[in-house]
């Protein structure tokens, strides 16, 4: 796997031309922001003097004149932005994805379908908004995977009739092929009725009616993480073997807030990120090497999961 | 009276919610002792196609595969699951591990599509076997729970429901398990 240091001089080499040229197109833009700003600030002033009654007519030209300055101004910048955003994508996101394996391929707007959302049955509420970019996919050895960005929400709607959005995850979304074949479900979801209530959140798991049967595995510091459903207590074991779950255990602690699930052949893997990434800068430089750095990371993260979780080792039955 | 019959009322419902869970929890031990023998079995049937595809190869190894075949017969005289049965399993799986070692010094029987299937197949078995003999630890251990916490004792020693033990692996064995093993395809 590609190291940090090799990761800088590629960026010496490949990158910085690219961010160059891209940085002075966000200078170019971000000029024009303070000029939004005044303008909003001479069309409330207009308006405010029109209201006043005093030289109506004076008044009334600053508004529309700071309402046309607006105007143009923010047409520009996301003249700007636009062709920004789809150059940093192509020539700076996908070169990077071309630095980590050959076999993968980027699509900027591309991201996992709802329906494969669904399936991976990790989430039980349906989403009302469902939306995601930067899709990989290709092969890893001998492992397929896709992945994307995700965010989907869902809404509630109070006494009033008011619809509150709710994220219902955001962040990256793994699919790769699994190395064994298995016919049932099996879930590893984050734990928090056990962390917060101890013995009687399991009593609560074990009620729970909306998923499979809790499997108990013997792992503690996994069982302390994670809350395992599973349709056949064999095969759940089957899939999470104790060098699995210690595998697990070790990836959430890079990742943060993760779960899984292994069905339709496959591991479907969602990693909770606040953040937006793969998304070029704005208010900061592009040339800022630690943004950079962090998407590569994430990268580097969802590339590795293979090696992880140990995906290509192939001594089973199945291919 | 009321207050004696709800009493004795009560005693004969946790009586019975009590008795119904132990029955569950026995049944569930007898259930994942079923899918041990399932793969046990399917086992035993890979040895004869096992020890046909190496046999022809193996000069000096004839003796390790006589063995294995009289193994599978021992182990497939005793139904019951007695502790001598897990002792001749036990012994059969050290085998086989046996003869893959010897594989490596044949470089044609190493290469062969047939070995190497049959090689995926016997990991197979033996991850499945390992993850339901897990599955059968657990549901022993539910079971023991059941069998030896206040008040289920009562009813358990009422119903002649003794602990039972958990699988245990030879060390070993274990070690081996917790390696994966290295196949060159």
């Amino acid at each position: 796997m590609k190291s940090l240091e090799e990761f800088q001089s590629f960026y010496q080499s490949d990158l910085t031309k690219t961010l160059n040229e891209l940085e002075l197109e966000r200078k170019r833009a971000v000029k024009l922001v303070p000029l939004v700003v005044l303008g909003i600030i001479g069309l409330i002033g207009g308006v405010v003097g029109f209201m006043s009654g005093i030289m109506p007519l004076l008044f009334i030209i600053l508004a529309i004149a700071s309402l046309v300055i607006t105007i143009i101004c923010i047409v520009k910048i996301v003249g700007i932005k636009k062709p920004m955003k789809a150059k940093y994508k192509e020539e700076v996101i996908r070169e990077m994805i071309g630095f980590l394996s050959e076999d993968l391929n980027y699509s900027p707007s591309g991201f996992i379908s709802e329906g494969e959302f669904k399936r991976s049955k990790i989430f039980l509420k349906s989403a009302d908004r469902y939306t995601g970019d930067d899709l990989v996919e290709g092969n890893l050895g001998e492992t397929s995977v896709r992945f994307s960005e995700l965010k989907t929400e869902y809404y509630t709607t109070n006494s009033k009739g008011n619809r509150t959005y709710h994220i219902l995850f955001k962040g990256i979304f793994f699919i790769a092929d699994f190395n064994k074949h298995f016919i049932g479900e099996t879930m590893v979801l984050v734990d928090t009725a056990e962390s917060m209530f101890g013995k009687l959140g399991t009593m609560l798991q074990k009620m729970n009616v909306s998923r499979p049967k809790l499997v108990k595995l013997e792992d503690p510091t996994f069982e302390k993480e994670f809350a395992v459903y599973g349709t056949d207590q064999v095969e759940a074991r089957y899939i999470l073997t104790p060098a699995m779950m210690s595998r697990i255990v070790d990836f959430k602690k890079k990742t943060g807030k993760v779960s899984l699930s292994f069905l339709n052949s496959n591991v479907y893997i969602a990693i909770d990120v606040s953040k937006n990434l793969f998304e070029p800068p704005f208010y900061k430089s592009m040339l800022d090497f630690e943004l950079v750095k962090e998407y590569f990371n994430y990268l580097v993260l969802c590339v590795d999961i293979v090696e992880d979780l140990d995906l290509n080792t192939r001594i089973w039955t199945k291919d | 009276m009321i207050i004696g019959l709800s009493v004795t009322g009560f005693i004969l419902l946790v009586f019975i919610l009590i008795y119904n869970s132990l029955i569950g929890r026995k049944n569930q031990v007898e259930n994942a002792f079923s899918s041990i023998d399932v793969y046990l079995k399917k086992r035993s049937d890979l040895i004869p196609s096992l020890v046909g595809a190496v046999k022809g190869y193996m000069d000096h190894e004839k003796e390790l595969l006589m063995e294995i075949t009289e193994l599978r017969s021992q182990a497939n005289a005793h139904s019951e699951y007695s502790n001598d049965r897990i002792e001749t399993e036990n012994k059969i799986t050290e085998s086989i591990g046996k003869v893959f070692i010897a594989v490596e010094s044949y470089p044609d029987l190493k290469a062969s599509e047939n070995v190497l299937m049959l090689q995926r197949s016997i990991n197979e078995i033996e991850a499945q076997l390992s993850a339901s003999r897990r599955a059968f630890n657990a549901s022993v251990t539910n079971y023991n729970n059941g069998v030896e916490k206040f008040p289920n004792s009562i009813v358990a020693s009422m119903m002649s429901y003794k602990r039972r033990q958990v699988f245990t692996l030879p060390l070993a064995e274990r070690a081996q398990m917790d390696q994966t093993p290295e196949i060159n395809l």
